[in-house]
């Protein structure tokens, strides 16, 4: 049987000619495979060499939080030596005292050696110096449990109040376990206060009651005619709920906004509610997982601003998060 | 035929290349990831901590003892309720209205007030049983009325219930004649409880009890 090709008659050993051009196609993917994976060795060189410039704000606080991991991945004696210092706690302190220029690289090969649960409760002595130091406030913090979904609000080391995400997802360099501040809420329809002004109040008071009396003479006129007998008020029968108030209230506030805090952290606070929000729910989780990734792995330093998202079922409990966290208000965030 | 093997290869490559970078991404993506669990930032010497378990519990120990004892008072803004508590344990929870958030602004634009309820903690500093309300310069403003030279003019009796436990620059919790607003933010600042529930609040709280909002 012959194969005809475009009138040309295909000859012996010319079967598989595409492979021809599928070869050197693999060699080149390998290649460029080889090249990145170089790349990428190199960058997170180029990371680490960044890391050791003393930087100031928040770049300081991320290359801080590159320093040191249990894994051992990257470890540098990095940025402000007071914050640094500041962000000791008391025990590692007071080596820090006896060995005042301590190489931080045999540090991490020993933090290897270090068994797990020892670990645990080292990152513990963590948390709780630093919720001591938002404890000892007046003001009430937040704490946000990455393990449990959990965020609760905290005053003097009580909880006031917790919220439980359903979801919760994070990118980027990690957060290091210290004091964070929101500095401010963006939402695409934040709560607006209602301003009064009672003399321009009062001017429109009695115009709408001139009107409102027109009417009502009007209906009575009609009433008089049909000669119905007149509705008791239904005033004093309406519950709380449904008296329209001047009022900034929980149900005003968005359920769907964007936290964002003076280390360069963005929390989204995300609410199942309503078509157009599960459009851009949908849109966002798309991006989440084919998007972000390679950007963070193209643009190295896209990956230095942290992103957390926390998915609530009911569109209260993220409201009641925005109704709580004033700006300003303090917090950790660890995963235990 | 020579240009469309190159395009061939070309597709392929790309296609590939883009392969790669997408699983090289989610390498270092999922890497990321398992850092958020390991991370945290400090110069940490493991051989400095003798005892961490030690001091983990000496630091629970401080944080505790900064907690209130006895009895103090929880006010939710958002939901509109107060709890009153008592070792940990909820004796009381009450329908309350808070601050409305409203801002008011005088005549000619000089001043503003905003009707928020503090948020933070605070201590019981007054306790008065038939309190009177002596009104603000806001209040006049707000009913568009001129505001008295007189103190007499500015005292009103009845309208803040039964009792009021003052909590500084103010503010107080105080019982109200508008017990079907309960429940609403309609407040200028203060909280408002149904005088039933009040009794218990004040009997309970003495000059100093503590009192979270939030």
């Amino acid at each position: 049987m012959k194969i005809v090709i475009k009138g040309k008659e295909r000859q012996a050993g010319q079967k598989h000619r595409w492979l021809k051009v599928v070869w050197p196609a693999i060699l080149v993917a390998v290649l460029s495979f080889s090249a990145i994976l170089f790349f990428q060795a190199q960058g997170s060189w180029w990371g680490k060499k960044e890391a050791t410039v003393p930087e100031t704000g928040g770049q300081t606080q991320k290359a801080a939080a590159a320093t040191v991991t249990p894994v051992g991945q990257k470890a540098a004696s990095a940025g402000n030596k007071s914050e640094q210092r500041a962000a000791q706690p008391t025990a590692a302190r007071s080596q820090a005292k006896a060995q005042p220029t301590q190489p931080a690289g045999s540090s991490t090969s020993s933090i290897k050696d270090i068994p797990e649960p020892t670990l645990q409760t080292l990152k513990e002595n963590r948390f709780l110096e630093e919720e001591l130091k938002l404890a000892k406030t007046p003001q009430y913090y937040f704490v946000l449990n990455l393990r449990e979904k959990t965020l609760e609000l905290r005053a003097r080391g009580m909880v006031l109040k917790s919220w439980k995400a359903s979801e919760l997802r994070y990118t980027g360099k990690p957060v290091p376990l210290q004091v964070t501040t929101l500095t401010n809420k963006t939402a695409l329809k934040p709560p607006e206060r209602k301003v009064l002004n009672p003399a321009e109040q009062q001017a429109e008071e009695e115009k709408k009651a001139a009107e409102k009396a027109k009417l009502e003479e009007a209906k009575n006129k009609k009433a008089e005619e049909a000669k119905k007998p007149e509705q008791a008020p239904t005033s004093t029968a309406t519950p709380a709920d449904t008296f329209e108030v001047e009022a900034l209230e929980i149900t005003d506030m968005p359920g769907s906004y964007e936290l964002n805090f003076d280390d360069g952290l963005r929390i989204f606070i995300r609410s199942r509610s309503g078509l157009q929000e599960s459009f851009r729910q949908t849109r966002e989780r798309l991006l989440w997982y084919t998007w972000y990734p390679v950007k963070h792995f193209l643009w190295r330093k896209s990956e230095l601003r942290p992103q957390l998202v926390l998915y609530f079922d009911n569109m209260r409990e993220a409201q009641g998060i925005y109704w709580a966290f004033i700006d300003g208000i303090k917090g950790i965030i660890w995963f235990p | 035929m020579r240009f469309w093997k190159f395009l061939l290869a070309a597709t392929v490559v790309v296609y590939l290349a883009a392969l790669t970078i997408v699983a090289l991404s989610w390498v270092h993506h999922l890497k990321l990831s398992a850092e958020w669990k390991t991370v945290w930032s400090f110069e940490l010497d493991p051989r400095a901590r003798v005892k961490p378990e030690t001091q983990n519990a000496a630091l629970k120990k401080k944080i505790k003892e900064l907690q209130p004892k006895g009895v103090y008072i929880m006010v939710d803004s958002a939901e509109n309720r107060l709890y009153l508590k008592k070792d940990g344990q909820t004796v009381k929870e009450a329908l309350v209205s808070t601050g409305s958030g409203v801002v008011l602004v005088e005549p000619g634009g000089k001043r503003s007030w905003v009707f928020d309820t503090p948020k933070g903690e605070f201590f019981v500093k007054s306790k008065i049983q038939n309190p009177y309300w002596v009104k603000p310069d806001w209040a006049f403003i707000e009913e568009n009325e001129p505001i008295p030279k007189k103190m007499e003019d500015r005292v009103e009796a009845g309208v803040l219930g039964d009792y009021a436990l003052g909590f500084g620059q103010g503010y107080f919790i105080h019982g109200t004649l508008y017990t079907r607003l309960l429940g609403r933010n309609v407040t200028h600042g203060c909280v408002r409880v149904a005088d039933k529930d009040l009794e218990e609040v004040f009997k309970a709280s003495k000059i100093g009890t503590r009192i979270y909002i939030y």
